[in-house]
């Protein structure tokens, strides 16, 4: 397994200037929560989707999502074998570790709701049959800002599926200027950094993360303060503030270090909350809830 | 196991407890040299809480208290780590041990104060080794040329009623001198000492109907070592202690070893002691012949007078018109006839010189006499806070006559007071000093606070002797001895429960958070500079922010934000090594800080002028 330094480096070569956005869907992936990019078309998010996956040699496949795609599309179907005469289960494209939902928004609100629930459970049910999903799995879905006609935005039930948002932004202009004299690494040439097996073993390094007392108080006093009714926005579920810990915990593994501080849940903070407090917002609320609670303690 | 070896000095090897006590300690010692696992460091640990019981029982002064205390405390402070098997630091260990007899303590005060007493040991008067300085054996006034001033202490007194006594009472007897051979008064051995006449076993019930009424006049007396086992008293009380005797002659008997410190507690007597009405032998008039023959032919006139008691009188009349002389530095009187000397020519001496010469004047006017040697006035205490006490010391010591008057008993007479006394000498003036608390020295003052405390602990503590306890229990039962056991029983449960509760509320009570105040103490260091944090933000980014603008914060900020994180949300036994590594760095890092803070403060004030 080599150090996080190199698996960021890896990824950060192939997309220039995210170093952040890289580590916060690394911290994603390492909690075992699923991804939303939102962000303008052209600014790198399937590039980063599929860094992720090879990463850790995760098997990696894409789905652009239209509104006529079907949810037998994403889980497959039963065919008939016309050699033994009985129904073999075709497996869809959700059969794979790593699964790019490209503009999710433009799908029906039924396929959506299908890769949802495969997303929670982890499974497929076809004409009775459960199959169960590989592991690792995650989604990281993609969703298209600009374009509103024609498209069915997420539900906010359903946003809270997914652990975090990243929108990745246009790239400093020092960076672009690498990127246009070809400097950024072909992903085809990118080398895993680790197996599937490692990330497993990641995840299960990540869960024995230490929280101090302290700390869940911590957590508990900033979800507390979401849902104080004076406060704009959503109040944040038991499913948040779950996944607050688990992405601090991811976090603080980046850091290199096993036990959990503040300053990781306030790195992965807005990326996990605030499309949760307010689907349509930009961090503000997050920042106003981080500032209403004491850090120093 | 040091202090317990400390506290072993003074314990008496010939007494079989203390040999049973030593041999425990050698043991204990030789154990730990050798004790590798924890059971063997285990029984270290007991040996050592053994041996300060016995010890406690064989010296309970205030100092070897202490030390058996501190003593006791190391062994508890060893046992809690050996059997909780943590790192914990010492301050910690200390602090549970301090907790762990204090929870004991309710219990032992009801043992203290309700269960029988034994009586002491038979003690035996133990081996004269160290030669003490003071009184002495043999009284001999004519070799001493010059009275060589020993400031060293030789007892203290304490009254129930904290107020000195008149000056005419503050004659205190140690020594009685009967023989006499012409030049040297000699004491009588303490082997012919006869039975205990008052003061034993047979008066207690006597000296504790007398409780109640003369409570006020108690006396506790702590005598330094000295040679002899007579300590001083005041001829006129009694005691309950079967230890004390009063032996014929009137000398008090402590019977326990001279070398070692003694307390003990007097009462006054409501009747007048046996040894005042104690009839003189023949060797209360016994003169040798051959010498001093004017002093002999001088008493001699006096035989004449048919009264005694006008015989003393002619005999004052006589030294108080010679124009005697008191000075302590006399010059040595010849081997022959010293006295004649004295009393014709030199006109010149001290106590002893005047006590020696009156009585062998008085023998010879047929008027059984004898010399008794002890200690006058002494300097009224008054320690900071403590109770206040009489301090004898050697430099007080005085010898003085005693006569036989038919009718009246032995009569003290003080010949020295006859004499002209230069300026802060002679007996006048000892019991003018007496009257006034003395400004010594800086060593001197802090002595006599010590004296003050350990006084206070011989009265409230050591004095509380089977008398006291059963006057005590009979106030409590009032006679029915059956309940004593329930008393007892029902003392202990309430001492134990007493043990158990603040135990029990300590553990509920939530614990002081260390590290919560140990931030507070950097938050508030760094206030003064215009530093606070902005909210929500945490402790790394506060001190990152600070350390920008005050650069030279830079290096202990960064120290202080790691290890407070270290402390506060690693896991880590509260109570293990880490956590006290992080709490040392945490403070050379603090100390490292506030070293630069000053320098920052510096840089403010020459910005804004």
């Amino acid at each position: 397994m080599a150090a996080w330094t190199d698996l960021v480096a890896g990824i950060d070569r192939v997309l220039l200037g995210k170093e952040h956005a890289v580590r916060l869907a690394l911290a994603c992936l390492l909690a075992g929560g699923h991804l939303l990019l939102e962000d303008l078309p052209g600014t790198g998010k399937t590039t980063l989707a599929e860094a992720l996956a090879r990463s850790f040699g995760l098997a990696f496949k894409r789905v652009s999502f239209t509104s006529d795609l079907l949810p037998a599309d994403l889980t497959g179907i039963n065919v008939l074998d016309p050699a033994t005469g009985s129904f073999r289960f075709q497996p869809g494209p959700l059969f794979s570790q790593v699964l790019l939902a490209d503009e999710i928004n433009r799908a029906s609100p039924r396929t959506q709701s299908a890769l949802l629930e495969a997303m929670a459970a982890g499974r497929v049910s076809v004409d009775g049959t459960s199959h169960e999903l590989p592991s690792p799995f995650m989604v990281i879905a993609t969703q298209n800002s600009l374009d509103q006609v024609g498209t069915s935005p997420l539900p906010e039930s359903q946003l809270d599926r997914f652990l975090m948002r990243l929108s990745l932004g246009f790239p400093e202009r020092e960076a672009e200027r690498a990127l246009l004299s070809g400097q950024a690494l072909d992903l085809g040439a990118m080398v895993a950094a680790g197996q599937p097996a490692d990330l497993l073993s990641l995840r299960r390094r990540c869960r024995r993360q230490h929280c101090s007392a302290a700390l869940i108080d911590y957590v508990l006093d900033l979800v507390a303060a979401s849902r104080a009714p004076e406060r704009p926005g959503a109040p944040l579920s038991p499913r948040a503030s779950q996944g607050l810990m688990a992405a601090a915990r991811a976090w603080s593994l980046l850091q290199e270090r096993d036990f959990v501080t503040p300053a990781d849940v306030q790195a992965v903070f807005a990326a996990v909350v605030e499309h949760r407090l307010d689907p349509a917002g930009r961090g503000q609320l997050s920042r106003a809830l981080l500032e209403a609670v004491d850090a120093i303690r | 196991m040091a202090a317990l070896t400390a506290g072993s000095v003074g314990l008496d090897p010939t007494w079989l407890l203390g040999a049973l006590t030593l041999a425990l300690l050698v043991l204990a010692a030789l154990k730990l040299m050798e004790a590798r696992d924890r059971g063997g460091r285990r029984l270290v640990a007991l040996l050592q809480l053994l041996v300060c019981g016995l010890q406690a029982s064989q010296l309970p002064d205030l100092l070897p208290s202490l030390v058996q205390l501190l003593a006791a405390v190391l062994a508890l402070a060893g046992l809690l780590q050996l059997e909780s098997g943590l790192a914990t630091p010492w301050r910690l260990l200390l602090r549970q041990s301090l907790q762990v007899l204090a929870a004991a303590l309710p219990m032992a005060l009801v043992l203290f104060l309700l269960v029988p007493r034994l009586d002491p040991f038979a003690a035996l008067p133990g081996p004269s080794a160290r030669a003490v300085t003071g009184l002495s054996a043999d009284l001999d006034p004519g070799t001493i040329a010059t009275l060589v001033e020993d400031d060293s202490p030789a007892a203290r007194v304490a009254f129930g009623d904290d107020r000195p006594p008149p000056p005419e009472r503050r004659y205190w007897r140690v020594l009685v001198h009967e023989r006499f051979d012409g030049r040297r008064w000699q004491r009588g051995d303490e082997e012919e000492a006869g039975p205990p006449e008052v003061g034993g076993a047979g008066s207690r019930a006597a000296a504790m109907g007398e409780l109640e009424s003369a409570a006020g006049r108690d006396q506790v007396w702590l005598a330094e070592p000295s040679r002899f086992t007579a300590v001083p008293w005041d001829g006129r009380s009694g005691s309950a202690d079967p230890r004390l005797r009063v032996e014929p002659q009137g000398e008090l008997r402590l019977l326990r070893p001279a070398i070692e410190r003694r307390s003990y507690r007097l009462r006054p007597a409501a009747t007048a002691l046996a040894w005042q009405e104690q009839p003189p032998g023949p060797e209360a008039l016994s003169l040798p012949a051959a010498a001093n023959p004017r002093l002999l032919s001088l008493g001699r006139s006096w035989g004449g007078l048919a009264d005694p008691a006008a015989r003393v009188a002619a005999a004052r009349a006589w030294f108080q018109a010679g124009e005697f002389r008191y000075d302590t530095r006399p010059g040595a009187l010849p081997e022959r006839d010293g006295l004649d000397m004295f009393l014709f020519e030199q006109r010149e001496g001290f106590c002893g010189h005047y006590a020696s010469a009156f009585s062998a004047l008085m023998r010879a006017a047929g008027v059984p006499s004898r010399v008794v040697s002890g200690y006058l006035g002494g300097t009224w205490v008054v320690p900071v806070g403590g109770a206040s006490f009489l301090e004898l010391r050697q430099s007080d010591a005085h010898a003085w006559s005693e006569v036989w008057l038919p009718g009246q008993g032995w009569q003290r007479i003080d010949p020295s007071v006859w004499a002209t006394a230069a300026a802060e000498q002679g007996p006048a003036a000892a019991t003018a000093r007496a009257g006034r608390p003395q400004a010594g020295s800086g060593w001197r003052w802090l002595q006599r606070q010590w004296w003050g405390l350990d006084m206070a602990w011989s009265r409230w503590w050591l004095s509380f002797d089977r008398s006291r306890q059963e006057a005590l229990l009979e106030g409590l039962l009032g006679g029915r001895s059956w309940a004593l056991g329930l008393v007892i029983l029902a003392g202990m449960a309430l001492g134990l429960i007493a043990a158990l509760v603040p135990w029990q509320l300590r553990r509920q009570r939530p614990r002081r958070d260390r590290v919560a105040r140990d931030l507070a103490e950097l938050l508030h260091l760094l206030r003064p500079l215009g530093l606070e944090p902005e909210p929500g933000e945490t402790l790394e980014a506060f001190c990152q922010r600070a350390a920008g603008i005050h650069p030279v914060l830079a290096a202990p900020l960064r120290h202080l934000a790691g290890c407070h994180t270290q402390r506060r949300f690693a896991a880590a036994d509260p109570q293990g090594a880490a956590a006290r590594q992080a709490a040392d760095s945490w403070r050379r890092a603090l100390h490292q800080l506030k070293q630069a803070r000053r320098s920052a403060i510096r840089q403010v004030r020459e910005c804004v002028p």
